[in-house]
């Protein structure tokens, strides 16, 4: 029997998330069910796939490209999370002016137990990579990512958490160097509880980091996510856009913080947190910081929360439009927000239709 | 096709209306005048089904069918459409987006097919260009960023694509300048003006009349029907104002 360790919500950045499923799927054994249809995004330049059954390449169903498997260094910090991901698993190092061809596609499936997996990516002098990581199944899939980006370097890392049903903890830990640009895009639309962790630094001059994410939460559900942007250097800028989405019961959760160094001038920090109750009886967390020790920077940070708003779904309603259908059309203008920040259109529309499917799935 | 029969109703348990009682046939414009805060648009969004306006007496039936009783999708799906005073702001839903929603809606729920993107944009460009509305600007957000005229013009494109059988129009005309009055006043009758279809037309002005001719006009005050009278009546209450009428009815 492992022995898991979890922190408390007494803990600061703990204090809005229910882990209390965890012990008991560590415990589970997978079912191995692997689902024949697998989430793959269509792509008219077919890059990378590797597919993970319970955190262990299935290679028959995997074409690795430039990505390899063994271990990786990134480090696991005292996460408590985190440090249970391992020290191995998939790896991509990009050298100098270096890119995949085409999208790298990432498959988990969580067969109802905990696998647990850590990844490294390494992006040379302007290498450039788009990364795509699908969550699916039942178990808790329990993810460290690290990333190193070296000068002018691009990244676009999205991820869609689909679980059908239990846990999903992703942790990044980013260093963005000078003129590189990073951008995480997530969505929560599966029946999966998710933690997300996010540590990006900006450690090079005029670095550009972006976490923008939709969460949808129905039922019991839970989202709770936790991000911090550290402007190391001068002139970065940083964007992020954060929608929650909670019906029913459910509870979204997001705490995120900018932090500007001392010598960190001409930061241009943004940071948006909204919220979207669709009942009353749910909830929305939002707790949006700044910590700024250098005096030249541009930042602003809003939070809101609110309910869809009553005149545009009469206003809908008045014009055919059922009660159902409008309060679709709204919240997905709502979280479009976050989404459009995807710059390749196949993964945008694939988060479309995944938002598509949850309404569907009332 | 429009029957109201002794209606009252009431905004947040305050009495607006009063009793009114209205008869619309097919092939008629009404004209619904009176002064501000005497229930036209209560009138209106009543019949609509807007939430928060109680019925608290009398009737009202559209083809014999009771009205009262449907959502106010489903009353759009029977042919009504509600030209908004105040068209609504959504932001991030495109107008071309929120009306093939809406038109598609509306077919599905009267069993019709569905109109493809393509054949959707063919009618929405028509209706458009018919109120000097460019497709740019339908691509944008609903009424996001449109000028007062602006937003009544394309209530009016709206109405157009959705090609209703009754219109109720809350002060279509407010807001609009001299040529736009024109062009929407020309809209109502191009879309409007049929054997088959009605409209109630609540207004303040005369000008619109000119272009609108109504077959009655009615004169709404402390939320009843004061007058009822032919075309004339609204050249009357053009010289006279509200003053007697209103006092009259009090
Ligand atoms: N939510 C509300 N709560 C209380 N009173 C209301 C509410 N909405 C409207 N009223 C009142 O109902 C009355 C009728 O309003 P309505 O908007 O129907 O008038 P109107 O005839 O359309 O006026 P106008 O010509 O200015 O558009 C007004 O006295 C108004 O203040
Ligand atoms: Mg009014």
């Amino acid at each position: 029997m492992s022995l898991l360790t979890l922190p408390s919500n007494r803990e600061e950045g703990w204090r809005w998330s229910d882990l209390s499923a965890l012990p008991q799927l560590s415990e589970r054994e997978p079912t191995g069910r692997v689902p024949t249809d697998l989430p793959w995004i269509a792509c008219e330049r077919e890059g990378p796939r590797l597919l993970f059954v319970d955190g262990r390449l299935d290679e028959t169903r995997s074409r690795l490209g430039p990505v390899e498997i063994g271990p990786v260094d990134v480090t696991a910090s005292d996460h408590p999370l985190a440090r249970l991901a391992g020290r191995s698993g998939w790896r991509l190092r990009l050298g100098l002016d270096h890119a995949p061809h085409g999208l790298v596609q990432i498959v988990h499936v969580s067969t109802g137990a905990a696998d647990h997996l850590a990844a490294q990516i390494e992006l040379d002098v302007d290498a450039q990579a788009s990364i795509c990581e699908t969550f699916i199944g039942e178990g808790w899939a329990n993810r460290l990512t690290g990333i190193r980006l070296f000068k002018g370097s691009r990244l676009m890392l999205s991820r869609r958490l689909l679980g059908a049903s239990g846990f999903i903890s992703q942790v990044d830990h980013a260093q963005v160097g000078q003129g590189a640009s990073l951008v995480v895009a997530s969505l929560a639309a599966g029946g999966t509880d998710t933690r997300l962790d996010g540590h990006y630094a900006l450690d090079g001059e005029a670095a550009y980091a972006e976490a923008s994410s939709a969460l949808l939460a129905r039922g019991r559900q839970r989202h709770d996510a936790n991000v911090v942007v550290r402007h190391a250097m001068p002139s970065g800028v940083s964007r992020q856009v954060w929608r929650s989405v909670a019906d029913d019961r459910a509870a979204c959760s997001v705490a995120a913080r900018v932090e500007v160094a001392r010598h960190a001038q001409k930061t241009d920090g943004e940071q948006s947190l909204k919220g979207l109750l669709l009942a009353r009886s749910a909830t929305i967390n939002a707790k949006p910081e700044l910590e700024i020790f250098a005096d030249d920077v541009k930042c602003a940070h809003g939070a809101t929360v609110g309910e869809l708003d009553r005149n545009a779904l009469f206003y809908l309603g008045s014009r055919g439009v059922s009660p159902d259908e409008a309060r679709a059309l709204l919240t997905r203008a709502f979280v479009a927000d976050a989404l459009d920040r995807i710059g390749e259109e196949e993964v945008k529309a694939a988060f479309y239709a995944d938002v598509e499917t949850w309404f569907a799935g009332r | 096709m429009l029957k109201i029969d002794n209606l009252h109703a009431t905004v947040d348990d305050k009495p607006i209306l009063k009793g009114i009682s209205l008869a619309i046939n097919a092939g008629e414009i009404h004209a619904v005048m009176g002064p501000n805060g005497s229930g036209k648009s209560t009138l209106s969004y009543v019949l609509a089904g807007r939430p928060g306006y109680a019925v608290t007496e009398g009737s009202v039936t559209l083809d014999g069918e009771d009205l009262l009783e449907l959502d106010p999708h489903e009353r759009a799906a029977k042919g009504m459409f509600l030209g908004f005073q105040y068209p609504v702001e959504i932001p991030g839903v495109s107008n071309v987006q929120f009306l093939r929603t809406a038109l598609n809606a509306q077919r599905r729920a009267r069993g019709e097919a569905e109109l493809s993107a393509g054949e959707f944009l063919r009618v929405a460009r028509e209706q458009a260009d018919a109120l000097d509305l460019s497709m740019d600007m339908m691509k944008r957000g609903v009424n996001v960023g449109f000028s007062g005229g602006e937003k009544k013009r394309n209530e009016m494109v709206q109405m157009g694509i959705i090609d209703p059988r009754l219109a109720i129009l809350d002060e279509t005309d407010s807001g609009l300048d001299i040529d736009a009055l024109r062009v929407v006043g020309q809209g109502i009758n191009r879309i409007m003006r049929k054997p088959d279809k009605a409209v109630l037309l609540i207004t303040h002005y005369e000008r619109l009349l000119e272009i609108v001719e109504p077959d009655f006009v009615h004169v709404l005050a402390g939320g009843r029907i004061v007058r009822s009278g032919g075309p004339e009546l609204a050249h009357e209450l053009e010289r006279e104002g509200y003053g007697a009428m209103a006092e009259a009815a009090a």
